[in-house]
């Protein structure tokens, strides 16, 4: 109509989009939605598309119930609405078939919300599937064998809030961590009951969390409940890192808090430019952490230095996914330099609700460490979590009783929080890499082997270092800047304290990147993003899921052994 | 104590039920002390004032300088201000924690200001917000003058009276420049001689153009973009003595303790010969930054939260409804001419708009307020 006339010329939406290493393209065949989408009304605003993508080992032979004898082992789920569709997902090879889904799943009275593929369990006939809702429910389900069928939450005596995240926790067959709109994360068992309503004791607690379990004799689900932010803001989502041991959790109250996931220690954590954080992942090698949020910005956090890098504006609304691409590494890599730590290159996505996909290189020089030294920014009370030594990993382990219930990767887990100095981090480095893109368990047990000797290095130390840290805590206090408040209890929490630190740096002081492309694909606001090795995918709140190929380049490096260095 | 009466006020008592709902809804004990949530009665297309008024109240320190007046100004003669703190000191002093009050003697002399109100048609609610304040601004400086001419005269010499005896030019803010006024610093570089001149000038609120599926932050970006005035629009440089091409962008220099900011969603439409609602949907944070401040800005991150809304219903100008969304003491409230309902903070995302233009009617966030931190402790 008159409206729709004025700015729909302008705007057209791509179909393609060029950046240095090709042209990528919409593969207009390969899009999956509801079988018959002419006529639906996405209704409510709040429509979030999500997509979850597995790659099935392959069956003894071919044939197996699970693929549909057409040679894909990738499974991809997503949700719309009421419904939940499982599909064999055949990439840019052949078109997408929506006539027979492997699974689809209409529900009453509440929306699935986000979902994940439990990848240790999976085997090429079965594959475990966990599924949040709206109402604050979980299920647990086989979309393969279609026998499964578990409820958590299901009388909503937990959380009777949305489910916002679901994953399982990474490396285990039975445990997964949902978040709710309530603030509040909780570690399940699938294999353990959730009965009456829980009644929780304080296990833990610390700067703007706290961490309970249930009080009852037999274990239960849930294991832990973690209270994060301030009271009753909706976490938005949460990443493990790719080793697994850390768990980056983003809130409403516009924060990131990097945990160390065993230890239930908060070991960093950012501040937005203002508003909720509303995404969060990891780059490949756990170096750093990338939110994006109701700043319209995406901003870069350095794990091993605690502190915003950069920031990137390009959107032209809030940023709903961003996401490393692990397929492509820099091009300084051509002049390789030998020490192989400076030439580092990071491949970012990130959609919007502006409709919009921008791609953003994350080059070396905007991440090195600044020349001047920062030795006023750590007097700012936020920076408390650095140890004396400037070794923030000392600290971590120092809560040994945390492994008693499932927590069953403890020694693998500690590794990288201590692992940023130089020495260990490389070979560590490497074999996150090789888990990169599959999600392959295989690297797992050999991570396993190799790190838990610097796991009972850094527990050792964490006893010395403890005493000294908080020493050094509470001469940070008495040091501190005079409009410290009142009340002790969060300082650090107050954003108008923390612009400026380095967990928030005002707007001039912090590098802006601008994206490398910035195309509008679609007509609705985007909701989903992952990059595959031969494709990226996108979906969109109308519920369609696209799929984009890669530009084809004979000699293109998708050769996982060249990301290593 | 007739005070109603003498005010003018008609009290309504709604129906129980309803009121109790409210106050279940936020619990009794949640209730915060001194707060009082009242639904203001519509006199026939009058929820563009309603809706103003309410979302003013809750700007704090708007409501704490109206009620402040009201305490100093015993018995003067009747102004809109006196209404209007009036108005706001009988909400604030009701008995009863919720219900709602016939704004009747504000609504009666805001007719009698102003012409364009002296009816029962749609009024646009930003309009009426716009004249409210300069209004009330004006009463203020006319109040101060009158007094300092009455105390020139005991003291001799009153600073903000000028020298040379002519009407006296108050340099001092009032209340209302404390509280709304920011700068906006103008940058002209003229093209023919890259001259550039740059001007201050005042607002008491910002009006942005509202693009789809974008946030304010992109708007209030887009506002700061670079024009280049040409053809008609000729920049008249100084230096060159001529009218030039010149580029232009307008920053924030100043930025006020709460930042109004008017959403243009309503668009002349030549081919209609009528203006147009556009509902296109624009998210607001309940947090803000500004992106577009001048480099000499004072406090260029100066930290909002969004504190009122007022929302505009239906398909267009002449047609609809307003109504106002508000956070009084951590929780969000919507008013609706005389109704008053506690709302969860994830509904304010039915008000961003519409990302289609299928449907005709929206509910679209019209004018926000947002205030700085640092005023609310």
């Amino acid at each position: 109509m008159a409206v729709q006339s004025d700015s729909g010329g302008k705007d057209d939406v791509k179909t393609q989009f060029v950046t240095r290493e090709g042209t990528y393209r919409l593969m207009t065949l390969s899009e999956y939605s509801r079988p018959n989408r002419v006529g639906y009304t996405s209704g409510s605003g709040s429509s979030h598309v999500r997509v979850s993508l597995v790659t099935l080992p392959p069956g003894p032979e071919d044939g197996a119930p699970g693929s549909d004898g057409q040679g894909s082992d990738d499974r991809i789920c997503f949700n719309h609405g009421k419904e939940l569709y499982v599909y064999v997902y055949r990439g840019i090879k052949k078109a997408a078939d929506l006539t027979k889904p492997v699974d689809k799943k209409i529900y009453k009275g509440t929306n699935p919300t986000c979902h994940d593929f439990n990848t240790v369990t999976m085997t090429s006939e079965t594959v475990s599937l966990i599924i949040g809702f709206s109402t604050g429910q979980i299920q647990l389900i086989d979309p393969i064998k279609k026998e499964l069928s578990k409820l958590y939450n299901e009388e909503r005596l937990i959380d009777k809030t949305r489910v916002t995240c679901i994953k399982w926790v990474p490396g285990s067959s039975n445990l997964f961590v949902s978040a709710h709109a309530s603030g509040q994360l909780y570690v399940y068992n699938e294999e353990l009951v959730c009965g009456a309503a829980p009644h929780y004791q304080l296990f833990k607690t610390g700067d703007g969390y706290s961490i309970h379990t249930c009080r009852t004799k037999s274990t239960r689900n849930p294991l832990y409940r973690w209270v994060i932010g301030s009271e009753g803001s909706c976490i938005n989502e949460f990443a493990f890192s790719p080793c697994g041991a850390n768990l980056a959790v983003v809130s409403q109250d516009g924060f990131l808090r990097v945990f160390h996931y065993d230890t239930m220690e908060l070991i960093g954590r950012a501040r937005s430019y203002f508003g909720g954080f509303l995404c969060v992942c990891w780059s490949p090698d756990g170096k750093y952490v990338v939110v994006g949020g109701e700043d319209d910005l995406v901003t870069v956090w350095s794990f091993g230095e605690r502190r915003v890098v950069a920031r990137g504006q390009g959107h032209r609304s809030w940023v709903s996914v961003v996401a490393f691409d692990p397929y492509v590494v820099g091009f300084v890599e051509a002049d390789r330099d030998p020490g192989g730590e400076g030439g580092q290159c990071y491949r970012l996505g990130s959609v919007s609700q502006d409709t919009q996909l921008c791609l953003w290189d994350l080059t070396e020089d905007v991440l090195r460490p600044p020349p001047r030294a920062r030795a006023s920014a750590h007097l700012s009370p936020n920076s408390q979590h650095l140890s004396p030594n400037g070794v923030p990993g000392t600290k971590a382990p120092r809560c040994v009783k945390t492994n008693k219930i499932g927590h069953k990767h403890v020694e693998l887990s500690a590794a990288p929080a201590a692992g940023e100095p130089s020495g260990a981090k490389t070979a560590v480095r490497a074999k996150n890499n090789s888990t990169l893109g599959a999600n392959t368990s295989g690297a797992r047990g050999k991570e396993e082997a190799g790190v838990s000797l610097g796991a009972h290095l850094s527990q050792r130390l964490a006893g010395f270092s403890f005493g000294e840290r908080r020493s050094e805590h509470r001469r940070n206090f008495s040091l501190g800047k005079p409009e410290r408040p009142a009340a002790p209890r969060t300082p650090a929490a107050d954003p108008l304290r923390l612009i400026g630190s380095p967990a928030c740096p005002r707007f001039d002081e912090c590098p802006v990147l601008e994206p490398l492309v910035c195309k509008k694909i679609a007509h609705e606001r985007l909701t989903a993003l992952l990059f595959r090795a031969e494709c990226l995918v996108t979906a969109c709140a109308d519920g369609g899921v696209n799929t984009w190929a890669r530009p084809p380049r004979p000699e293109r490096r998708r050769d996982r052994s060249d990301l290593v260095d | 104590m007739s005070i109603c009466q003498d005010l003018g006020l008609n009290f309504q008592q709604r129906m129980g039920a309803n009121i109790s709902q409210l106050e279940r809804d936020i619990g009794s004990e949640q209730f915060p002390p001194n707060e009082h949530y009242f639904g203001l009665v519509n006199f026939g297309n009058t929820c563009y004032s309603n809706s103003v008024l309410q979302a003013l109240y809750f700007c704090r320190p708007f409501r704490d300088r109206v009620l402040e007046y009201k305490a100093k100004n015993k018995r003067t003669k009747e102004t809109l201000l006196t209404c209007l703190a009036d108005l706001f000191y009988s909400i604030a002093t009701q008995k009863k924690k919720v219900g709602s009050i016939a704004p009747k003697k504000f609504i009666a002399r805001l007719r009698k200001e102003k012409e364009e109100f002296d009816n029962y048609m749609q009024q646009d609610a930003h309009e009426f917000l716009n004249f409210l304040i300069n209004h009330i601004n004006e009463i203020i400086l006319a109040e101060r003058n009158q007094s300092s001419l009455k105390l020139q005269k005991p003291d001799g010499v009153k600073e903000n009276v000028t020298c040379n005896g002519s009407i006296p030019q108050n340099t001092e803010p009032t209340w209302v420049h404390e509280i709304f006024q920011g700068t906006l610093t103008s940058e002209t570089r003229c093209l023919n001689c890259e001259t550039v001149s740059s001007k201050d000038e005042h607002f008491f609120d910002l009006q942005v153009d509202v693009d789809q599926n974008t946030s304010i932050t992109h708007c209030l970006k887009c506002f700061s973009d670079t024009e280049t005035l040409c053809n008609d629009n000729k920049f008249k440089c100084d230096n060159c003595s001529s009218y030039q091409e010149a580029q232009k962008r307008m920053r924030v220099k100043k930025l006020p303790l709460i930042l109004a900011l008017h959403l243009k969603r309503f668009k002349y439409m030549e081919q209609y010969n009528r203006h147009i609602k556009v509902s296109h949907r624009v998210v607001f944070p309940l947090e803000l930054r500004l992106f577009n401040t001048s480099d000499d800005a004072v406090n260029p991150d100066r930290l909002y939260d969004l504190v009122a809304v007022v929302v505009h219903c239906g398909s267009g100008p002449n047609r609809g409804h307003y109504i106002s969304i508000v956070k009084s003491h951590g929780f969000w409230l919507l008013f609706d001419d005389d109704m008053v309902d506690k709302i969860d903070a994830s509904a304010i995302e039915d008000f961003y708009g519409l990302t289609s233009d299928i449907q005709k009617s929206s509910e679209t966030g019209y004018i926000l307020f947002y205030q700085s931190r640092d005023a609310s402790c």
